[in-house]
Formats: C-alpha cells, structure tokens, sequence
C-alpha cells in the first residue's frame, strides 16, 4: 500500500518534525550563516549527539512508564572512570587503549543502569525516588574520582582520541554517525521485536502486561540498561572532545533528555516511545539555544525565550492531534 | 431560560421527537421518537452500535442531537451539559465507573458539592448520609471508604447513591447490573420500584433481557439507529425482545452441551489457598468438561485461579494431565498450556490504546517473529484468521482495541488467549457488557472448546449463563468452595442457596 | 576578659592533648570550615585549606587545625555548632552564603572564638575579626587592562559566568578598563562556568561573527572550552584568549609560554591558606592581624607563572 493515506497520516508522530522543519525556516532567517553545513551540522548537529542518544535510551525507560533522573551524574561517573582509566595507560597508549575504554565506559553505563533497574524492580522503590538517590550517588562518586576537581587526559593522548569527536565519515561528523546508527538499532528493538511491544505494553498499562505473560521487571530492568549502555555510548563521544571531565559534566543532562523525549511525542506517563521524534526533540532543543546565541535577543531574556519557544511546539503539537 | 421554567414544574413526561444523529458523516439515529412517563420503568435495548448509548447521552445532556427536539413536561428545552439535565432533575448513571479511586465513598458522592459547616466540610453530615443512601442499595461498603478499596459491584452502587442524591424526575441507567451478582441486582430493583412510586420515570438500558421483562412497563427497541418499537412489556416474551432486536431468529441462545469426551483429568486442584480469599479449595475439570464456578462477588473465585495461574501468591498442590505443577509466573501457566482469559477487558485484558494486531500477538509475541523481529505479514494474517473465526467486526484494522465496542473487544480478547493454544481455557465473566447477539456466539465459541477436547472453566455471575453452558457447577461461598451442582441439580435455587449459606439453615 | 577565656581553653586543650607540651608553649586548636568540593574552584580551596593546615601544624607546636567541608548552608550551620562544642580558639570560615550564616557565626562569636571570614561577606560585617577576599571588580580591571594593551583597536566578545554578584563585579571592573579604549565588545552571554557550554557559545560566536580578536571569559574552566571551540573551527583571527581565576592547567600554559594564552588573572583557591596563616600568627605569633585583606588579582605572566602552579592541586 504504498499510496499516501491521508486519514492514518500519523500527525502525533510527524509534529517533532514538523516543528524542526519550522525553527530550522525560523533559523534562516536570523543569521546568515545559520543554514551552513559548518553550523548545523559540523558544530550543532556533533555536539547535541551526547543529549540524542541518552534520550534515546530515556525513550525506552519512559515508553515502559519509568524515568531516570541519574542519566546526568552517572554520565559524569562513567567520563569519571574511562578518563582514569586512559590516564592509567598513558604512557604507551595508543588506539587499542581508546578501544578498550570505549568498551570500559559502555559497560560502566550499563551497570549503572542495572543498578537503577534492580533498585526499581526488586527493591520496588519509585523510579523518581531510586534514580533521585543514584543521581546524587554518582554525582559524589565523582567528585571523589575527581578530587573534587576536574579529570584530564594528556593533550597527546586527547589528540589521537580527539577525531571520534570532530572527525567525519563520508563528509559527515562521526558523533552524527553514531546517533543516526544508535537510533535505528533502537528503532528497529521498540517497533519491531518482542521486547519492544512488551516496553510498550508494562509503560501503557502494567497489568495487561502480566496478564499476557509477560515479565515485566524483566522488561523494566532492561529498560534501564539499555539507558545506561546510551549513557556509556554518549560518554564515549563527549570524553575526546575535552579530554576532561568536571563537576559540571552531565549537570541537567537528566532533564534536556527528558524534554527531548516529550518533544518528539513519547508521553511522559508512558506507553508509546517514539525514537526518531526523541532525536527530532533533542536537535529542536539544541538548535533553539543555537538560534538564540546567533540573534540578537537580550541575554537577560534567553531562557524566557526557549521556554517560550517548547511551550508553543507544544501548543502547536497538541492541536494539530484534536484536528 | 427554559431550564428554569422546568425546576419549578413537577409532572409531565420527557420527549425527543424526531431526534437524529449524524457523526462524521454517518447517521447513528434516525428520526427517532419516544415518549417517557413519569412514574414508569422505560427499558430500551438493541445490540451494541444500535443508537442507545447516543440517545441516553442526548437526553442527559452529553451530547446534543443534529435534528429533533426534546420536550419535558410540555416544554421544549435544551441541555447545554449535563449539568444543565440535572438541573431538570434528569440524571444518567454511567455505566463505566466514574469516580476518584483515592477519595473515600462519602467524598466521592458529595463530590463537588460538599456539605459545610461554615468554611470547613462537614464530614460527619456526610457520612451519615452515605450510610443512609447506601444501605437504601443494600450497599455494605463504608462512607469512609477508599474506592479503590471496593470491589467492582460496590463502585457501581456508589455511583448510583451519587446519581440518586440530587434531585431527580428521570432516572437513567445504562447497564447497571452487568458487574452486580444476584443478590445486589435486587436490591437495585428495589431501588428501582421505589423511584417508580415516588412517581420518578426510569430509563434503563439493558442486555439482560428477563431482567427487562421482570422490571419494566414498557420497552423500546432499537436497531441501527431506528426505533423498531415501543411495546407493553407484557406483550413480549424475552426471545421476542430478542428477535425484534437482531431482526432475525435467534433460535436457542445456548449451544447443545456437548457430550464428555472421556473422563481423562485435565487439571486437578487439591488444598489450594490465597492468603486472604480462598482456603482450601479442591476440585478438577476434566477433558472436554466445562466446569462452572459460580458464587457472590467476593467469593474468592477470581483470586482462586489468579493464585493457580501465578497471577498472584497462593499455594497448594496443582496438577496438570497427572503431573505435579507448580506456575510462580503467569508465563509457566501459560507454556502449562492453561491460559485465563481475564474478568476485567479493559484494565487488565487489552491495551485499549494500541492497535488490534498488537493486541492480540501481546501474549504470544515470541511466536510471531522471523529472527529477532516481529513479522508484521503473519501478524496480519493471524489478525484475519482471528476476524473469522471470533467474528470480530472493526471499522478499520488500524483501528485501536479501545475503539472497538464491548462485544467485540471481548472476542478479541479471546482471540488472542487462543493463540496461546491451551487445553485447559479459563474464562472469567465472559459476557460481561456483551450484547445478545455476540453472548451467542460466545458461548458457541466455548461449547466448541469442550467439543474439541479442551478444559474449560466458566466463572459467571450470571446464573443463566452457567446453567444453560456448563456440565457441573462449582458454588464458591466467602472463600471456600460450599458445594456442587450438577444434572438435574442445576437450577438457580441450588445455586442460590449455596453460595448465599441458606442451604446449612435450611437443613 | 578574651585573655582569661583563652587561658582557660589552651589549659582545657593541653589537657586534653595530654602532650607532652612545655608549659610556656601554647596550644590553639584552629577550625576551618568550608565548601564541600562541588566544583573546580572550591576543590581548590580544600586542597590549600589541608595543605596549610599541614604545614602550619608541623611549624608551630600545640597548634591543632580541623578542616571540616559541608555540602550546603544548612549542613555548615551544624558543622559550626558541632566544632564549637569541640572547643576551638579560632574559626575560618568560607560561608555557602552570608544570609544563612551569618546568625550561627555570631552564636560562635559569642563563646569567644576568634573569626576569620574568607571570600564571601557576611551580612554584619562586626563578627569577623579578620576578613580575607579575591577582588572581583578588579579581576575584570586586570584582564581588560591586558587586553587593551594587548590588542589595541579590536573586536572582542565575552563570556560571563552566571547572572550573581561576583558576575557582576567582574563585569563591571572589566567595561570600566575598556571604557574609551578601542576594543569593542561584540557579544556578552553566558556560559555557566561550564567548560561544556562554553564550548557551544563559542561556537555560536564563531559561525556569528566573520572576525574575533580576543575572547575574555571570566573563568578558567570555561576558556577549556573556548580553546577547544577555536581549535575545531580552524580559525585564525582569534589572537588571545584570557580567562580568569589561576587553574592549573591554564597556568601551565602561561608558563610555557602559550601564544594565545599568554597570561592569566588570579583568583586564588589558595586565598584560604592565607586565612589561616593570618590567624595562627595573630594568635600564636602575637602579631597584630585584625581587619580586611584584598587580594590582589595578580596578573600572571610567563615570568612569574612559576610562583602560582601547584601541580598536585585538584583546580
């Protein structure tokens, strides 16, 4: 059936996109040099990858009916660790270390998820209360890796990890590359297997999902891996930017995900996840600040006019669904 | 405003003349004209989609019709919103519960217009007539209460007391007794009468034809949005309701019982308790048997299979086909090859918000997959087989579970337990909000499982229903199983007697 | 009257000690109480606080120095209560905020200890006998200053910390040292002291503007960011980078005599130890220390770079 069908057209699902189309039009008109490949995609589009693809991950926890508020401070703990552990080999580091701490942090993310998930599951406390106390932990955690300072790398060993940020692939930025291919694959686990109809059936009503057989801390506590295996992969992706980590790595990180999320249409109370809307949601977020360091807006007003700017997609989103 | 003309005006009976109703370009009633007396029970029925929830809706103020007038007490009016209709004393109790699970039974019935003393709600006025309304239902829920806290039935009644406790000419009910046993249906009717004496007209909706027959004056009968009639009830015998509403015979509505196969035991149950519901429970369906469980809401019967099928704790000894089992999840159950097709549709059976195929592979998703993915072409095509043999009658296949009407739902449902492909079958209220003609095929559809050779268990709060499907009858009463009735013992008396406790006094 | 109560607690303390102290040595027992090391800078001031306390300890016999950090306002209050119980001569201090504070250091005051106040004033400026501070205004003064005389006629953009008072006076110090000159400051946002945020302004100002002289962003942590932002974009035209505060790493970069950041404006974490000495001489030492010290925000350069770098510091 490959005609155009105007009365299923899915228009919950095309808003976030819709609404990017339109602040990118907005965009162009602002700066010239907003519509560039340097600015929208070199600079924008590479550094909203590490936000993307923990709301990626946000999308699976929330479409079960959970939420992470740890995804910030465990972003910062796993940085915390990885960096130790390239320090720890610096002397003859070379990319078989960077591989082996890419492995390390993707690891630390997902034992920091399963962490959240059995706290969750088996110790049956609220997913607000659980992952509030594991922000806090991971975030002391750090402070304690860190000295209560920063973690750095030596610039040698930056620079040989520094291209997994700025580097590109077909003319494209890596940190791109790897949010367009986290999110298929996590495309392709929400819609198209088991597990993913069983996210989908614990977030939007738990019982119909025991009733059917199915394990729903089983499915919750994967849920929270695979937020943490998202966080790991963003980490791996922020670390050779800087080659630092401090205590304002991954600060509201938790929350940017959570907006990018409800901005590409996943509810909130959960029961539908919408993985390429969250990565709509997280460029939308992203390319508003964007817009408004280019304009000429008093500085003062700027977090009056990104709230603004939400609230109206929002606005525009919900109405265009009772239409 | 003709609204106000109507609250000092205390006779005089209720009209929609000519009232049609189109949606989105289909039309749901058609001209339809009928008169309610005060003083009178008015039953109207129809199959699920024939226009009565539209038309109550219109005469209680949710909605207002494309064309046609409504006239009360000789003069026309219109309801803006249903607080416009209760303001003409004209009430309709919704027949999906409507209240705030966290607020205790008082609160919800006052709820928006508590009683104070001064700045302060008086609680203690309040409850004191909660008691007074509920006990009038034969309610023995408290006012202090949480609703959340009272069984489905209870819900319903305090729905009712709330309905009931502003001023009222017309009452409508829509369903009222689908979810109530025996015993609280009677202290409804009673209810029901004494409105009648307090010259109150009664609007009442029902599936359950000889209930309509016992308590009504009249009826009307719909069927695709056209009034086919309105007749004295006397006039009419239950199977003639039931043919003026198909437009067809309906011929017998339970299927011939179909003959034991063997007596091979399926499932045999010994001293099974839920901590809390039922003690020491013992019995067994054999192969090709249905087994009916009957008894008061609150019996322990759901909970009784809940803690077989490891939907919740319980303990006991359980053996399937001889074999010592023992199900810790609802998945060991369900691989047993014992599947429970759940009493509660829409909170527990169905994701009303999602689309029919994922509904019905929700339990057998692992079967449906090419790989690591769902293969979306077999899914389709169980969804057609399903639309076959369940009958199953959906506007659109993209359309969602919640969107489909109670009948069908329910067939779905079932449907999808199917897939499970189990040979003991569990069914908890299976009719329950189902029109007649999809009863029918619902009990055909179980009477084909006995023939082929499967268990199946039918727990019902609907006495007919087991009488007329089920080979032996189980009776539970406060947590244990009282007693059996099978043969010629199978009459609702018998049944009546042990799950209310008269039969141990009686003898 | 303060003598007798302190005569009372060096023999309370000596006995407690039960060390073997000669009878003409005095015992002080010196508390310092500060932030819990939320971020770069403060972790600095934990680690001069301890590294003083060492030294100071290993210098001057019977002297006792307790570093306490707290998480928050509401948590010092009661590390405060629970040190005086301990029985302390003197007090430093670097409040989380001078309103919360300000009544349980007067309740301090009052058992007779002595009170050095560091970096943030509180809101009765009597309780302090001694009150230690960075200069804000002029750590904008000093970097603007630079970058006039650096740069001459220039276009330059900034990038501010958070909307709070110290953001303020460095701003201001900082328009006051251009006011007249030829440098004209193209943009001013705010990076949130983040190195992460920085970055992204800085790169927002890199596609805004076709031409940036200099940048001045007030803190150190965010010039990490800013670097690497100039870096990625391959551009040129940005000739100095200055940021603010002493860090390490940036400190190091001024000593090897990097060419876009040539210098760097002190605000010292180590501002602490220079509380404690202060207190231990006034009150082992005998010399006068009572009133307030402003730092000044030293302009570091290649030549005294050295002086400044403490390469095991966690900032």
């Amino acid at each position: 059936m490959p005609t155009f069908d105007f009365k299923n057209f899915d228009v919950r699902g095309a808003a976030p996109f819709i609404a990017l189309v339109a602040l990118i039009i907005l965009g162009s008109f602002v700066h010239p040099n907003f519509l560039t490949f340097d600015n929208l995609i070199q600079n924008v589009a590479t550094r909203t990858s590490f936000i993307a693809i923990i709301a990626i991950g946000a999308t699976f926890v929330m479409a079960a009916g959970g939420l992470d508020l740890s995804v910030g401070s465990m972003a910062a703990f796993t940085a915390g660790v990885m960096l130790l552990f390239l320090k720890s080999q610096e002397v003859d580091a070379g990319i078989g270390t960077i591989a082996l701490a890419i492995g390390l942090a993707i690891v630390v993310g997902g034992l920091c998820g399963l962490a959240n998930g059995l706290i969750i599951t088996v110790g049956k406390i609220e997913p607000f209360i659980a992952t509030l106390g594991t922000m806090v932990i991971l975030r002391s955690l750090f402070t304690y890796l860190a000295n209560g300072g920063s973690i750095s790398i030596s610039p040698a060993l930056k620079d040989i990890y520094a291209p997994v940020y700025k580097g590109t692939l077909l003319g494209l930025p890596i940190p791109l590359l790897v949010i367009l291919a986290v999110a298929a694959l996590c495309a392709l686990i929400l819609y198209r297997t088991p597990f993913g109809r069983h996210v989908v059936a614990v977030g939007s009503n738990e019982d119909v999902a025991r009733y059917s057989g199915i394990s729903t801390n089983r499915i919750k506590l994967w849920s929270y891996i695979i937020q943490g295996l998202c966080v790991g992969v963003a980490i791996t992706l922020y670390v050779p930017r800087l080659g630092s980590a401090n205590s304002a790595t991954g600060l509201y990180w938790e929350l940017q995900a959570i907006t990018a999320v409800v901005v590409g249409g996943t509810l909130l109370r959960g029961g539908a996840g919408r993985i390429w809307g969250t990565v709509a949601g997280a460029f939308f977020l992203e390319i508003i600040g964007n817009i408004l360091t280019l304009s000429n807006v008093n500085v003062y007003l700027i977090g009056a006019v990104q709230g603004a700017i939400i609230i109206i997609a929002m606005l525009v989103q919900r109405s265009l669904r009772r239409a | 405003m003709a609204a106000d003309q109507i609250q000092h005006t205390h006779s005089g009976s209720l009209s929609v003349q000519n009232a049609r109703m189109d949606f989105a370009g289909n039309t749901v009633l058609h001209d339809v004209s009928l008169e309610f007396r005060r003083g009178e029970v008015h039953a109207i029925i129809g199959e699920n989609g024939a226009g009565k929830s539209t038309l109550m809706k219109i005469l209680g103020g949710y909605l207002s019709a494309t064309q046609g007038q409504l006239n009360l007490a000789n003069a026309d009016v219109q309801f803006s919103s249903p607080k416009a209709a209760e303001h003409a004393g004209i009430v309709l109790v919704h027949q999906e519960i409507l209240l705030a699970p966290h607020l205790t039974v008082a609160q919800n019935i006052f709820l928006g217009r508590e009683l104070r003393r001064g700045l302060l709600a008086d609680d203690r006025a309040m409850n004191a007539q909660t008691t007074a309304a509920l006990e009038d239902l034969g309610c023995k829920a408290n006012p202090t209460d949480r609703v959340e806290n009272l069984s489905i039935a209870n819900r319903q009644l305090v729905q009712i007391a709330r309905a009931l406790s502003g001023e009222h000419h017309f009452v409508i009910f829509d369903e009222p007794t689908a979810t109530l046993t025996p015993v609280e249906s009677e202290a409804l009717f009673k209810v029901i009468a004494r409105l009648k004496e307090q010259s109150c007209g009664v609007i009442y909706i029902s599936h359950k034809l000889d209930e309509v027959k016992r308590i009504s004056d009249r009826v009307s009968i719909l069927r695709d949005g056209k009034l086919v009639g309105t007749y004295t009830t006397d006039d009419l015998t239950p199977m003639q309701m039931a043919t003026l509403m198909v437009g067809r015979e309906m011929g017998e509505l339970y299927p011939p019982k179909p003959s034991p196969h063997n007596t091979t035991t399926a499932l045999q149950i010994e001293n099974f308790s839920v901590a809390g519901f039922v003690h020491h429970a013992s019995f067994s369906v054999m192969q090709g048997e249905i087994l009916g469980f009957a008894g008061l809401i609150g019996a322990g019967r759901t909970e009784l299979f809940e803690g077989i099928l490891g939907l919740r704790a319980g303990h006991g000894r359980v053996l399937k086909n001889g074999a010592v089992v023992e199900f810790k999840t609802p998945r060991q159950a369900m691989d047993a090859g014992i599947a429970y097709v759940t009493e509660d549709r829409k909170g527990k059976g169905l994701l009303l918000a999602s689309p029919l195929t994922n509904n019905l592979t929700l339990a057998t998703a692992e079967k449906f997959t090419s790989g690591f993915l769902m293969d979306r072409g077999r899914e389709e095509k169980a969804l057609d087989e399903a639309f076959n043999e369940f009958d199953i009658r959906a506007k659109s296949r993209k359309m969602d579970a919640g969107q489909l009407s109670g009948g069908n739902q329910q067939k779905l449902l079932l449907a999808k337990m199917m897939l499970l492909n189990p040979d003991v079958v569990v069914v908890d209220e299976p009719t329950r909000g189902v029109d007649i003609g999809a009863k029918k095929q619902i009990y055909e559809f179980i009477a084909g499982l006995a023939k082929a050779g499967k268990a199946v268990v039918v727990i019902s709060s609907e006495m007919p229903e087991l009488i007329g499907l089920c080979h032996r009858i189980l009776v539970m009463r406060n947590g244990a199983i009282a007693g059996e009735v099978t043969g010629s013992n199978i009459t609702e008396n018998q049944i009546v007697m042990l799950a209310t406790g008269t039969q141990k006094e009686a003898a | 009257m303060k003598r007798r109560q302190f005569g009372f607690a060096a023999a309370a303390a000596a006995v407690a000690a039960a060390t073997g102290a000669k009878a003409d040595d005095m015992a002080l027992t010196v508390a310092v109480s500060i932030p819990a090391a939320d971020h770069g800078w403060t972790g600095g001031v934990v680690y001069h606080a301890e590294r003083i306390a060492k030294a100071l300890e290993a210098t001057h016999k019977g002297l006792k120095v307790i570093v306490k950090t707290s998480p928050d306002g509401a948590s010092q209050a009661s590390a405060l209560e629970d040190l005086t119980t301990q029985g302390i001569n003197a007090l430093v201090v670097l409040p989380h905020n001078s309103d919360e504070l300000t009544g349980p250091l007067k309740a301090v005051k009052a058992k007779g200890v002595f009170i050095t106040v560091v970096d943030r004033a509180l809101s009765d400026p009597t309780i302090n006998d001694i009150y230690v501070a960075g200069n804000n205004p002029a750590l904008g003064k000093v970097a603007g200053d630079y970058m006039k005389g650096a740069l001459g006629k220039a276009d330059v953009v900034i990038i501010r910390g958070m909307p709070i008072v110290i953001d303020e006076e460095r701003q201001k110090g900082f328009a006051d040292a251009i006011a007249g000159s030829e440098i004209k400051v193209l943009d001013s946002q705010f990076g949130n002291w983040s190195r992460d945020d920085a970055f992204k302004v800085m790169q927002d100002y890199l596609t805004k503007y076709p031409k940036i002289d200099g940048v001045w962003c007030q803190d150190d942590d965010m010039a990490v960011g800013v670097l690497e932002a100039i870096k990625n974009a391959n551009r040129t035209d940005v000739k100095l980078v200055v940021g603010g505060a002493g860090m390490k790493e940036m400190v190091k970069k001024v000593s090897d005599g990097d060419t876009m950041m040539p210098i760097n404006v002190l605000y010292p974490p180590a501002m602490v130890g220079t509380a404690i000495e202060l207190t231990v001489a006034g009150l082992m030492d005998k010399v006068p220390v009572r009133g307030r010290y402003i730092l000044d925000a030293t302009l570091v350069t290649k030549e005294n770079a050295a002086e400044f770098y403490f390469p095991d510091s966690p900032f």
